[in-house]
């Protein structure tokens, strides 16, 4: 097996363009390990690109590289991106959090991975090179094949950043989870909002919640109940009874029942609704 | 009670000043320099591997061995053919090392392999062939026990392992002429004790027979005894040495009996040290969990709140080999009767052969699922009553002087004020709205004739050492709960030395008195008296020798030998003078505690245990509405265990023990798919984290019991009884309807909720 820290984004195309397909990108590996272990690596997580965290013309661009730890603690991520900021403060422990990486999150392509969650309900999309040189921009909802499986080819592709437009005035976003504990436990429901408003009227909104489909699934009907609103308190048990009834769900012995885990997106759907319309109310300047 | 103001008072009335006294291997630990049986590495050994079955039940048609045998670095591949052992057990000898002609459950033995290397060892396993004729299996304990029900043991016919009927008093009267009958049906499920080294041993066969196993237990004596008797070797040819234990709860008292068999055999085969080690799923899969248990309870009670009776049906499920099921279905079925004063009882109890994983105990023995039930019981007694649970409890518990419904001599009892003093830390008074509450009580044995009658006791050996030390040589176990750490406390303290002068030795069957080992809470309260005794022995004997030395009378006092002219003579003086005097003899006192005469009759009816620790647990609870979720901020802890000999140590079991409470009441359970384990990695099967944990208080309330040394009694399982019912208790307070099942998970308290005839 060959391990090589690769010193910059060409060096690591270089290496893959090299292996001819042999070769795997890693960064940070907390899924990777668990699995068998290709026989070339090549480990992105210190480059100087792909560790960026920088906030430019109102665009966040989130280096692939950078670790679930630094994102939590951001203070950009943090004011213009809460909701990526509290999802990745609740991946796996400690630990976890310290070495996985926000573009790993993503190409590893699980159905209910907090950090992807979060970044569909901002927008956000992922800049992709391959070895051919071809740079792609796309939606992260657009990045899965199918169950834990990813568009991505990881011997000839790399994520070097994610992108997507901050929380400006009257912008406001909220993740959460339900797990079986506090921590080390995969989530039986995440979800995921931003909200925009104007004069406490929503005029933009997006709302994710997983395990639903393979990707972080959109609940666009939702959504539209809540467009052009200003809500009121009758609102949010519509709201909830919506997204359960727009959601297709699987129950499994090991987490919960179909009908439970239904009834947990419709009330977690309120719940970061509700907590991403009061934010983007702050951030307009009104009370709440 | 102990808060910074008595803990102070402690010390200066401890003339050893052992208040809280650690004991040097923790910090072994901590530091990562403990050897455990998994670091264990011998020249030229061997590692083995287990080939187990695939099919919950089937017969064995033919198993061949030839293609793993020719594989290069493969020293031996046997089969039930291939060995010639006893059937073994430890309340009945239902297991082979082997399967002979039938398996059981996934993951019963079929045939075993030694190599130079892992890799080898699975490459020889793959390579076996086993043909196998898959038989109608049964999953359910209920259906088990039905007459058409496919049979497991020829020996146990309609799948019954074990099974009592009970009654003592008249409880059918009393039932009759109760003025309120409550009654409810619960359901728990097998739970593991999750200990963090997965169970590993050496097995060295030594030259001229015998075998000398490498491994750490609980209770290693019991283990040699069994791995002898399986083996045909004599007893004394057979020694265990323990490394580190990292964890047993339980789990260990027994381990793996099959590992340790199975390594000895492939080391007497092959002349090599074989070392074999469980992965964690196999440690689920075909470990030895806690029995799963459904219990329906009855119970009658007059206007006033007074208990008349209680009338239980249980079954347990007992998986493909009994293991220690029986004694565990035992003490679930009965011990929290003598909790309360109930006078009159009633139990059909059956434990049911099923096609699972072989069933066993984690600590305290079932008695911490059956009090989940019985004080849950209870909750719904007193809101029927119309009275609060904490006085539905406090006119019912037993006190000292009681002889209990069962025949327990409770001679020291404070659970009137451990239910007091719970109730009042938790502030049960002002229970804050929006918040849930519960209280609990629980009763523990220290140590049990179950086992054997004619053992009740412990012996222990105290040597003086040259340099002025003190060795204690004891069968009794230290496995992180302390043990070596108190028992240097009571040597000390009868010596007058500090317990960091005093080195406790364990670990070696060959070379330390023979014990129970640490099970049924008894090392404190026999093993600890035993050291004590032993102590005084040495003290008496180091006394005369001095006064010989000196030729006048001597005293020892708070370590100091004086004689009468008040000469100091140092310790080293006399142990060297002894040593010189006999030609290298050092001083010693044996010591043997024998609890008083007791014995019990054919229904069990007596005092099974020289003392009875107590406990009352209370829990305040938040449960978020909307989706069942439970959180749990706080649980107050009371305990009465006589004397408390260590404090740092005592409160380290309050804590972990409430952890592991709380991991059964709220989070861990397995979860089978047919006979297979569904849930069989930590990943799957959840144990609280640190952050799940929440405050807990502790407190002590010290009696003084007349068989403990110094008046202490045991604490290391009953911290685990009270908790489940407490937590069970707040839940059900919070949700407005009790939640009937463990563990207790948000989607069961959030169905509860939606189901339930009342909600808050």
């Amino acid at each position: 097996m060959s391990y090589i820290i690769a010193s910059d984004l060409n060096q690591a195309l270089q290496i893959l363009r090299d292996s001819k397909g042999q070769a795997r990108v890693i960064a940070g590996a907390t899924d990777l390990f668990l699995q068998t272990l290709p026989a070339e690596l090549v480990d992105l997580a210190g480059l100087y690109e792909t560790t960026q965290l920088e906030e430019t013309g109102g665009l966040l661009s989130i280096g692939s590289a950078v670790t679930h730890a630094s994102a939590a603690r951001s203070l950009l991520i943090r004011s213009q991106a809460a909701a990526l900021a509290e999802a990745c403060a609740m991946i796996g422990s400690p630990q976890v959090r310290n070495i996985g990486t926000i573009g790993g999150n993503v190409a590893n392509a699980a159905p209910a991975a907090d950090a992807a969650v979060a970044l569909v309900a901002l927008g956000a999309k992922a800049v992709i090179t391959d070895i051919a040189g071809q740079t792609r921009v796309e939606a992260v909802e657009e990045l899965y094949a199918g169950y834990n499986r990813s568009t991505i080819d990881s011997s000839s592709e790399i994520i070097g950043r994610l992108l997507f437009k901050s929380c400006a005035a009257g912008e406001g976003s909220a993740f959460m989870r339900f797990a079986p504990r506090r921590a080390l436990a995969l989530p039986l429901v995440n979800a995921a909002a931003r909200v925009r408003v104007s004069g406490r009227r929503i005029e933009a909104v997006r709302l994710v919640a997983a395990p639903v489909k393979p990707a972080p699934t959109r609940l666009f009907e939702t959504e539209a109940l809540l467009q052009e609103v200003i809500p009121g308190p009758e609102i949010w048990p519509k709201v909830e009874e919506a997204a359960a009834a727009e959601v297709e769900v699987r129950g499994s012995m090991l987490r919960c029942s179909e009908q439970y885990r239904r009834h947990l997106v419709g009330t977690l759907a309120g719940r970061v609704l509700k907590e991403a319309y009061q934010r983007a109310c702050a951030a307009e300047g009104g009370e709440t | 009670m102990w808060g910074k103001k008595q803990e102070q008072n402690r010390s200066e009335r401890n003339i050893s000043g052992c208040g809280s006294y650690q004991s040097p291997e923790v910090w072994a630990k901590v530091t990562g320099k403990a050897v455990y049986g998994i670091d264990l590495e011998f020249p030229g050994m061997l590692y083995g591997k287990i080939l187990r079955s695939p099919h919950p039940h089937a017969r064995i048609k033919g198993i061949d061995l030839s293609a793993a045998r020719a594989i290069p670095g493969v020293r031996a591949v046997l089969s039930a053919q291939d060995v010639h052992c006893n059937p073994y057990g430890i309340v009945v000898d239902d297991e082979m090392p082997l399967a002979v002609d039938r398996v059981r459950y996934i993951g019963d033995e079929v045939a075993v392999v030694a190599a130079v290397d892992q890799k080898t060892a699975e490459r020889a396993m793959a390579a076996i062939k086993v043909e196998y004729e898959p038989l109608p299996a049964v999953f359910n304990p209920v259906g088990a026990l039905d007459e058409q029900a496919p049979q497991l043991h020829e020996d146990f016919p309609g799948n019954v392992a074990w099974e009592r009927d009970l009654i003592r008093g008249d409880p059918d009267t009393a039932f009759r002429e109760a003025d309120l009958v409550v009654e409810d049906s619960f359901s728990m499920p097998s739970v593991h004790p999750a200990y963090l080294e997965p169970i590993a041993c050496v097995a060295v066969s030594e030259y001229g027979n015998g075998v000398t196993l490498h491994t750490a237990l609980q209770s290693p004596d019991l283990v040699r005894d069994i791995i002898s008797r399986a083996l045909n070797l004599s007893s004394s040819l057979v020694r265990v040495i323990g490394p580190v234990m990292g964890g047993g709860f339980g789990g260990r008292v027994f381990g793996n009996l099959k590992l340790y068999i199975l390594s000895s055999l492939l080391s007497m085969h092959t002349g090599f040290p074989v070392k074999m080690q469980l992965t964690r799923e196999e440690e689920f899969t075909v470990g030895r969990p806690m029995i799963a248990a459904e219990i329906n309870l009855k119970m009658a009670l007059r206007r006033d709140g007074t208990i008349l009776a209680r009338e239980s049906e249980i079954i347990t499920d007992n998986g493909a080999y009994s293991a220690q099921a029986p004694w565990v279905s035992k003490t679930f079925s009965e011990r929290n009767d003598s909790v309360y004063r109930i006078p009159n009882i009633k139990t059909r109890a059956r434990l049911a052969y099923t096609n699972k994983v072989p069933t066993a105990q984690y600590r305290a023995y079932g008695n911490q699922s059956a009090n989940f039930a019985c004080e849950s019981l209870m909750d719904q007694a007193a809101k029927r009553l119309n009275m609060d649970p904490l006085e539905l409890r406090l006119k019912n518990c037993t006190q000292a002087g009681d002889t209990t419904v069962h025949g327990l001599e409770i001679k020291s009892c404070a659970l009137t004020k451990c239910l007091q003093r719970a109730a009042s830390e938790i502030g049960w008074d002002q229970r804050k709205s929006g918040r849930g509450y519960g209280i609990s009580s629980g009763i523990h044995a220290n140590g049990s004739l179950v086992a054997n009658k004619n053992f009740r006791g412990a012996s222990a050996r105290v040597t003086l050492e040259l340099d002025g030390r003190v060795n204690v040589f004891t069968g009794e176990q230290d496995y992180g709960q302390g043990a070596h750490a108190a028992f240097a406390c009571i040597a000390g303290r009868v010596l007058g030395l500090e317990p960091d002068q005093i080195t406790v030795y364990s670990r070696d069957s060959l070379v330390t008195p023979f014990s129970q080992g640490a099970l049924a809470m008894r090392q404190t309260t026999i093993g600890g008296r035993a050291v004590q005794v032993a102590a005084q022995e040495l003290q008496k004997a180091i006394i005369q020798k001095a006064s010989e030395i000196s030729g006048e009378p001597v005293s020892l006092e708070n370590g100091l030998l004086k004689n009468a002219s008040g000469r100091l003579i140092e310790l080293t003086e006399v142990a060297t003078g002894y040593h010189h005097q006999t030609s290298g003899l050092n001083l010693v006192g044996e010591g043997k505690y024998v609890p008083p005469a007791s014995d019990y009759d054919e229904t069990s009816y007596g005092n099974i245990s020289v003392a009875y620790s107590f406990a009352a647990h209370a829990a305040e609870v938040e449960i978020d509405k909307k989706t069942g979720a439970i959180t749990v901020h706080r649980i107050v802890a009371v305990h009465d265990s006589g004397h408390i000999v260590n404090l740092l140590t005592s409160r380290g079991q309050v804590y972990g023990g409430v952890t592991q409470g709380l991991g059964m009441g709220c989070y861990e359970g397995y979860l089978f798919e047919g006979g297979r384990v569904a849930n069989s990695s930590l990943a799957d099967y959840r144990i609280p984290t640190a952050l799940d944990v929440p405050a807990i208080d502790q407190v002590f309330i010290e009696t003084e019991d007349p068989e403990g040394p110094f008046g202490s009694k045991g604490l290391g399982e009953i911290v685990m009884v009270p908790v489940l019912g407490a937590i069970g208790n707040a839940v059900a307070d919070a949700a407005g309807v009790p939640v009937t099942a463990l563990p207790l998970t948000a989607e069961k308290v959030y169905q509860a909720m939606s189901g339930g005839e009342c909600s808050k």
